[in-house]
C-alpha cells in the first residue's frame, strides 16, 4: 500500500482514530507521519504510559482486569487509559500488573530515598529480604545473572543468619 | 524584599538557575485527577494549616486561592517559573503557598497533592534541597503522606514514584547550541537518567539558548545521589560551554553583544521572541566580560520580567501584542 499523502513511499504507519464515535484509519509513510500531527498527537506522556502498562496487561488474567481499587474505585484499564494512578492503594491492588512497567521506567523498582518522619525507623530484616527479593527478580527479569546470583547469596545468607538466631 | 533571581549565583555565566521539585500526596485521599471539590478544598486548607503551624516557615509564606486570581497575573507566575503552565490553565480548586522572595512556591492539587518548589540563582541544587526538605519536614511532622516502603513516595504519576524528586538546571548554552553539540549532551544525559528539555519544560522549544536539564529516574536511587548526578553533568555542560567560547572570535562576541544591547537600549518595540534573542546576546556579552559596565543581575532580572504576562501583570492592565512591544521595549530601555 502507498501512502495516502504523498503516493510516492511505501504506507507503513497505520493511524486509526475514533474522534466521537466517528473512526477513520490512515495509512502513511514514515516521513508523512513524522509530519502529520495526527502522530504527535498520539505520543504525548499518558500514551506513554498507556503502553507501558498495557504491556502488562497480557499477562493479567480476565478475573484480576475487573478488580476494581477499594481506594479510590479505579480498575486497572482506567490507569492504562490515562496514564495516571487513582490513588495510593492503587499501587498495591494492581502491584503486579504495575511492576514491569515502574522497572522499564525507573530500572530498579526498589526506594532508595527519604523516609517520612513517622516511618523513619531503620528497615527490618524482613524488609530488607523483601527487597533483596525485589532486586533478584527485576535482575533475571533483565538477565543480567552475575548481579541474580550475587544477590541469591546475599538472601542465602541473610536467610541463614535469621535461622541461627531463631 | 528582593526576589530570588535579583541576585546571583554560583557559575552564574551558564547557569541561570537551579529549581528542586518533591512531589507528595496525603495518604488516604485520591490523587487530584480523582478528587472531588470537596477534597481539594479539604487538602489545601490541611497543607496550609500545618505550613502556617510552623512557627519559623509559616511566616514567610502566603496562601493564595488559584481561582481568585486574574489569568494576567497566574499566566505571569508561569513565566517567572513559580507555577506549571497547566495548574495556571485550570485554576479551580488549586491552591498556592508563596513566599515573600518567590524562591519556594508549593502548588496544592496540582498532579499531586503537594508540589514544593524551590528556586536557587546559579547553581546551588544542594542547598534548594536543603529549603525543599526542610519544608517537606515541617509539612510530614503534621500530615500523613502517601508512602510505601518499596515504592516510597507515591504519586500520580508512576514517573515520579520513589523520591518524588526532579532536580534541574537552567543553563545558558548559546556556544555548545552553535556548534551543534546539544544533541550530544542529550545522549550523554540519558545514560544516566537524565534529560535535556525546553526552557519551560516539557515539549517546549529552547528560547535564547537555554535549557534545562534534570533527573529522570526517581526510584531507586536517593536524593543525594541524583543531585550528585546533576552536578557531574552540570560540570560536563559548564566546561564544554566555557570552552567552545573561548574558542569563539572575540571581535565577534563584542559586535554582536554590542549591537543586541544596543537594540534594547533604543528600539521602541520589541516582540517577545526578538527581545530573547537580543537578550541571550547580551548575555553571552556580560558573562564573557565583554560588555564591563552591565551586572549580569540586571540582565537575569530583565529576562524574567519580559514575558507577555509579566508586561502586562506589571502595566496593571491588558494589552494588545503591539502595545506590549512597545512596553517591553520601554522596560528594556529603563533597566539598561
Amino acid at each position: 500500500m502507498l501512502c495516502e499523502k504523498c503516493g510516492k513511499n511505501v504506507a507503513t504507519t497505520h493511524i486509526k482514530t475514533s474522534i466521537n464515535g466517528v473512526v477513520e484509519s490512515h495509512h502513511l509513510c514514515a516521513d508523512c507521519a513524522r509530519l502529520s500531527h495526527a502522530v504527535q498527537n498520539q505520543f504525548g506522556l499518558s500514551d506513554l504510559l498507556g503502553t507501558f502498562f498495557g504491556e502488562g496487561v497480557k499477562t493479567v488474567p480476565y478475573a484480576d482486569k475487573r478488580k476494581r481499587c477499594p481506594g479510590c474505585g479505579s480498575c486497572f484499564d482506567d490507569i492504562v487509559a490515562s496514564g495516571r494512578v487513582g490513588c495510593g492503594q492503587c499501587y498495591e491492588t494492581f502491584l503486579e500488573q504495575l511492576l514491569p512497567s515502574l522497572q522499564r521506567m525507573h530500572g530498579k523498582a526498589v526506594h532508595a530515598g527519604k523516609r517520612p518522619r513517622a516511618e523513619e525507623a531503620a528497615p527490618t530484616r524482613e524488609s530488607e529480604l523483601e527487597a533483596l527479593k525485589e532486586q533478584l527478580r527485576a535482575a533475571v527479569n533483565a538477565e543480567q545473572f552475575e548481579e541474580a546470583a550475587a544477590l541469591r547469596d546475599r538472601i542465602h545468607a541473610m536467610e541463614e543468619e535469621g535461622k541461627d538466631h531463631e | 524584599m528582593n526576589k530570588w533571581y535579583a541576585s546571583l549565583g554560583k557559575e552564574a555565566d551558564t547557569v541561570v538557575s537551579t529549581r528542586i521539585r518533591l512531589a507528595r500526596n496525603l495518604a488516604g485521599i485520591p490523587f487530584p485527577s480523582r478528587m472531588t471539590a470537596e477534597q481539594r478544598r479539604q487538602v489545601n486548607e490541611q497543607v496550609r494549616d500545618a505550613l502556617f503551624a510552623d512557627t519559623t516557615l509559616g511566616k514567610q509564606f502566603k496562601y493564595l486561592e488559584m481561582e481568585t486570581l486574574p489569568d494576567i497575573t497566574a499566566e505571569a507566575m508561569v513565566e517567572r517559573h513559580l507555577i506549571s503552565p497547566a495548574f495556571a490553565a485550570r485554576r479551580e480548586g488549586k491552591a498556592l503557598l508563596l513566599s515573600e522572595d518567590e524562591s519556594v512556591s508549593i502548588m496544592l492539587c496540582e498532579e499531586d497533592h503537594i508540589r514544593i518548589q524551590v528556586m536557587e540563582a546559579g547553581l546551588a541544587p544542594e542547598e534548594a534541597y536543603r529549603t525543599a526538605n526542610a519544608i517537606d519536614d515541617a509539612l510530614s511532622a503534621r500530615l500523613t503522606y502517601a508512602f510505601d516502603e518499596r515504592l516510597g513516595y507515591l504519586t500520580e504519576c508512576p514517573t515520579n514514584l520513589g523520591t518524588g524528586l526532579r532536580a534541574s538546571l537552567m543553563l545558558h548554552l548559546p556556544a555548545l547550541e552553535a556548534s551543534g553539540g546539544i544533541n550530544r549532551l542529550a545522549a550523554t544525559v540519558s545514560k544516566i537518567g537524565m534529560t535535556v528539555r525546553g526552557t519551560y519544560g516539557e515539549g517546549t522549544k529552547p528560547v535564547a539558548a537555554l535549557y534545562q536539564v534534570s533527573n529522570q529516574v526517581t526510584l531507586g536511587i536517593s536524593e543525594e545521589a541524583a543531585i550528585e548526578n546533576l552536578r557531574a553533568i552540570a560540570a560536563q555542560a559548564i566546561q564544554q560551554e566555557r570552552a567552545l567560547r573561548s574558542s569563539l572570535d572575540p571581535d565577534g562576541i563584542e559586535d554582536a553583544a554590542y549591537r543586541a544591547l544596543g537594540t534594547l537600549k533604543f528600539a521602541r518595540a520589541v516582540t517577545s521572541q526578538e527581545f530573547m534573542e537580543l537578550i541571550s546576546q547580551v548575555r553571552l556579552g556580560v558573562a564573557m566580560g565583554v560588555i564591563k559596565d552591565l551586572p549580569l543581575a540586571t540582565v537575569e532580572e530583565l529576562m524574567i520580567s519580559a514575558g507577555p504576562a509579566s508586561i502586562q501583570a506589571a502595566e496593571g492592565k491588558p494589552l494588545d501584542p503591539a502595545e506590549r512591544d512597545k512596553a517591553r521595549a520601554k522596560l528594556a530601555r529603563e533597566r539598561l
